[in-house]
């Protein structure tokens, strides 16, 4: 068979229904879906299509109406799969009143992690969080970043094949952002798989290898997201050093050959960009402060 | 203390036991997985249900078998931790108030104040204990399941059966660790709230009026709203009265020519008797055997009652009576009901003389018999009596105890009424052998540990009914069953028909249309109706009775309070039973959070 394959749904549907049996909303209608070992999957789409119902029917959370969805080969009611699992649920639904360790600890515990493991697991996911200076404090003090980064600490606890993460940037600022998708190609690239589903467009684009588009319950597309966001026809050109005369020339090629020069210019950079540089120039240079009409002008203003 | 129901020995008492219990949770696991096969059958037919009952039923059995002692440590662990969060401490805070303010009104004065404080301590522990355990185990997981706690919590490879068997552990552990410091505290309580002595002073003492010589005779100080009658013999050695179920040591000093009298701290208020019961069968007044005694009219049938002035007597026979137990004797004590049929002249004190009784002594082999006592019956208090080793036969023969009366660790005592036209009333308990006490502190315990099974019973039930149901009604459901197991007695008997005045419609009706109890219902289509449904709801009843565990039977205040031990029988019986209730409520709270959908 093919063993690549690491999560599999077959005509997987979810009806919510009522208290008398009466169907109130089709969350999810016969999805077909495949992730393949090593690749970024990422569930997009808009508030109520079905992603979160996706994942927790993935977990076992829910129980299918019908259909099947095979974690490793496993039915989804199967506890075993989870041994290879990490999840981050939407928000972190922690126990608020354990500190970071102990939440660690006893996630551990769960795994049936030896004591040593457990210490050394911990203290590494603590360092890599970066929580270091608050390993001992409940986590009903943590800010919403803080909580957001133990939770995944707490899914990557028995270093997982598979990660679920739903919604993984929610509450985080575009530090953490930046840092949260680092992190997701760095689980990539040691060969972990991982499935997210998001409703912002760039982290998904920033991330993913492969997308599905879910749309009321319907997956409304699939594909590889460097040829999704192909846009074949057009041809963009970045340069640097050129003077006038040498974009005059280059407009007069465009126009030998009946294409249509849309627009050329220096090239703006995306905000978050902006802001991250900045943010990191600010770390470097503590107490430096913006004079005048410059690049960091622009920050005021944004 | 009245114990109605006899201690079977376990050697009876468990294999019946099991088999009931076989019935019960076999019956019940029959009708889950028929019903469980029904529902799976009307959505996918009845050969797809076979096949998924099996796999349930399979899967059921390795989540039970498998269990990891690591995973549940650490949801017992978590659960401590919620405790705590949730301020259990409070309780113990409670506690402390309600003993502050009992310390004004628990009168130590009182008739029998032992009685008073203990069972005031023990039942004060039990309602908190118990209404704690319900909260933290109904609360628990429905909380989880609110705050979606839960979800991070079962996608980890954590069975249900884990989380079950987690919270009963770490509920009881936290209930075990507030149950033990109560103990502790209401030990305390009961002994500095009951401790006092007495003083005495030779201006007390008067020579005795009876007797000649030196003997003195008075009455101590009053402390505790008593005093005790003191007599001081010709050797010089004291004697202190028994009064409120204590008396005090006294010693005498000289100094001089005066001597100086101390009493010490009470003594046989807190004790643990162990008693050894007999069987009693009876003699009529023409003094044939007899199952049974006189009735005098007493809608209670628990005593029976033997003529006095006539041949009829209560026997008792005791068994394994040995003299290296009873080396110096037999002490016995007994309660018993005198039932009057005429009364002295009330205005002269000298005219109402006690009822007197007899004790005797009988070999059951040789027939030999030996009046031992000859004693003043005393009406609802326990008296002491003591069968010396030798005996004198009427015409003036001494018998040893254990050599001429005991065939083979076998000995009768008879009791009979002696005055005509007046009437004894015993039943078995009441005449035992005091073959020794045992430690107080230890049946305290004991009495500590009867309120720890029903706190670890409720635990139980909390928890299964938060798998299945949100908090507020896994609350009232608990509450529910902690009533109805209170009441599984009466449940049974309603069902079974021993209930004069019927059913609950039944007795509805009597309660509108204002009929008496044994008045005969008229004819007609509302009592046929009405004694139908009482028959259907019989069945519930009956299966409610059967099912629930019967929490009154776990109480063991009375032995404590009334001071006899609780016999290592009874515990064990007890603990057989905890299980028995627990293992199944186990099971059936593992299948429905199995079969939930925790997300939804």
């Amino acid at each position: 068979m093919k063993s690549d394959i690491v999560v599999e749904t077959r005509n997987l549907t979810k009806v919510y229904r009522d208290f008398w049996g009466r169907q109130k909303v089709r969350a999810l209608k016969a999805l077909d879906l495949e992730v393949r070992q090593g690749e970024i999957f990422g569930l997009l789409g808009p508030n109520g299509s079905g992603k979160t119902t996706t994942v927790k029917l993935l977990l076992g959370l829910l129980f299918p109406t019908s259909g099947q969805s095979l974690i490793f080969g496993r039915d989804a009611s199967d506890v075993r799969k989870n041994e290879r699992i990490g999840y981050l649920p939407e928000e972190s639904y922690l126990y608020r009143f354990l500190n970071a360790e102990e939440t660690l600890d006893f996630y551990g515990r769960l795994f049936n992690m030896p004591k040593a493991v457990r210490r050394q697991r911990t203290f590494e996911l603590i360092e890599l969080m970066g929580l270091g200076w608050a390993r001992r404090r409940q986590l009903k003090e943590y800010s919403k970043g803080m909580v957001r980064r133990i939770g995944l600490a707490q899914a990557l606890i028995n270093d997982p094949e598979l990660i679920l993460l739903d919604e993984p940037t929610t509450g985080l600022d575009p530090i953490g952002t930046r840092e949260m998708k680092d992190l997701i190609l760095r689980l990539r690239d040691e060969g972990k798989t991982i499935l997210m589903c998001s409703h912002l467009l760039a982290d998904v684009q920033d991330v993913c290898d492969r997308i599905g588009i879910l749309h009321q319950g319907e997956l409304k597309e699939l594909g590889r997201v460097d040829s999704l966001l192909k846009i074949r026809d057009v041809t963009e050109i970045r340069a640097s050093g050129l003077n006038h005369q040498a974009q005059e020339e280059i407009k007069q090629v465009i126009e030998r050959h009946d294409g249509k020069l849309l627009s050329m210019g220096n090239p703006t950079t995306t905000l978050e960009d902006l802001f991250l540089r900045i943010i990191r120039e600010s770390e470097a240079h503590p107490g430096r402060r913006v004079r005048g009409e410059g690049p960091g002008a622009q920050v005021n203003r944004g | 203390m009245v114990i109605e129901t006899e201690i079977l020995p376990l050697s009876i008492w468990l294999p019946w036991g099991l088999l009931y219990w076989l019935a019960v949770v076999g019956g019940a696991a029959f009708a889950a997985v028929l019903v469980g096969w029904l529902v799976a059958a009307l959505r996918s037919g009845p050969v797809a249900a076979l096949r998924m009952t099996g796999r349930t039923l399979a899967g059921g059995a390795a989540d039970l078998v498998l269990i990891s002692p690591r995973r549940v440590w650490a949801l017992s662990w978590l659960a401590v931790k919620e405790s705590i969060r949730r301020r259990v401490v409070v309780v113990f805070a409670v506690f402390v108030l309600i003993l502050l303010f009992a310390g004004w009104f628990l009168d130590p004065g009182s008739n029998q104040p032992a009685r008073l404080y203990l069972s005031f301590v023990l039942t004060a522990t039990s309602y908190l204990v118990l209404l704690l355990a319900l909260f933290l185990s109904s609360l628990s997981l429905p909380g989880d399941i609110k705050n979606k706690t839960l979800h991070t919590v079962v996608t980890k490879p954590v069975r249900p059966s884990e989380i079950v068997l987690g919270r009963i552990l770490g509920f009881t552990a936290m209930g075990t660790f507030l149950l033990v410091i109560m103990g502790l505290v209401s030990y305390v309580f009961v002994v500095r709230g009951l401790s006092h002595t007495h003083t005495l002073t030779g201006a007390d003492l008067q020579p005795a009026e009876q007797s000649a010589g030196d003997q003195l005779s008075g009455r101590t100080s009053r402390v505790h709203q008593h005093r005790h009658e003191v007599i001081i013999d010709v050797a010089g050695g004291g004697r202190v009265k028994m009064e409120q179920g204590h008396w005090h040591e006294l010693t005498i000093k000289k100094s001089g020519e005066r001597s100086i009298y101390q009493l010490g701290p009470p003594k046989g208020l807190l004790v643990a008797r162990v008693p050894v019961y007999g069987k009693l069968h009876f003699k009529d007044r023409t003094g044939k055997d007899a199952e049974k005694g006189v009735n005098v009219g007493d809608e209670w049938t628990y005593r029976s009652y033997i003529e006095g002035g006539s041949l009829a007597a209560a026997v008792w026979t005791f068994d394994g009576v040995t003299e290296a137990k009873f080396p110096d004797g037999l002490p016995l004590e007994l309660t018993i009901e005198v039932f009057r049929t005429y009364k002295g002249d009330t205005s002269d004190p000298e005219d109402i003389p006690g009822i007197l009784g007899s004790l005797a002594v009988r070999n059951p082999k040789t027939g030999e018999m030996v009046e031992a006592k000859i004693f003043t019956a005393k009406d609802f208090a326990t008296d002491l009596q003591f069968i010396p080793r030798k005996l004198q036969t009427a015409d003036g023969r001494t018998l040893d105890l254990f050599r001429d009366l005991v065939a083979d660790g076998r000995v009768e005592i008879w009791l009979r009424c002696l005055p005509r036209a007046q009437y004894f009333g015993a039943a078995q308990p009441d005449l035992y052998l005091r073959a020794h006490d045992a430690s107080f502190k230890v049946n305290f315990a004991k009495g500590y540990l009867g309120i720890w099974f029903q706190m670890v019973l409720v635990i139980g039930i909390g928890v299964l009914f938060s798998t299945f149901l949100s908090g507020p009604v896994a609350v009232m459901a608990t509450l529910g069953a902690l009533l109805g197991g209170l009441f599984s007695q009466f449940m049974a008997r309603l069902a079974t028909g021993e209930v004069i005045g019927g059913g609950p419609f039944e007795a509805f009706i009597r309660l509108v249309t204002q009929q008496n109890l044994v008045s005969e219902m008229e004819p007609g289509l509302r009592t046929t109706v009405a004694q139908m449904l009482d028959v259907v709801m019989g069945y519930g009843l009956w299966a409610a009775a059967a099912v629930l565990p019967d929490f009154g039977s776990f109480s063991f205040a009375d032995y404590v309070a009334y001071g006899f031990d609780i016999s290592p029988v009874l515990m064990l019986q007890c603990a057989f039973r905890v299980l028995a209730f627990l293992l199944p409520v186990f099971v059936a709270a593992y299948f429905f959070l199995k079969m939930r959908e925790v997300a939804k």
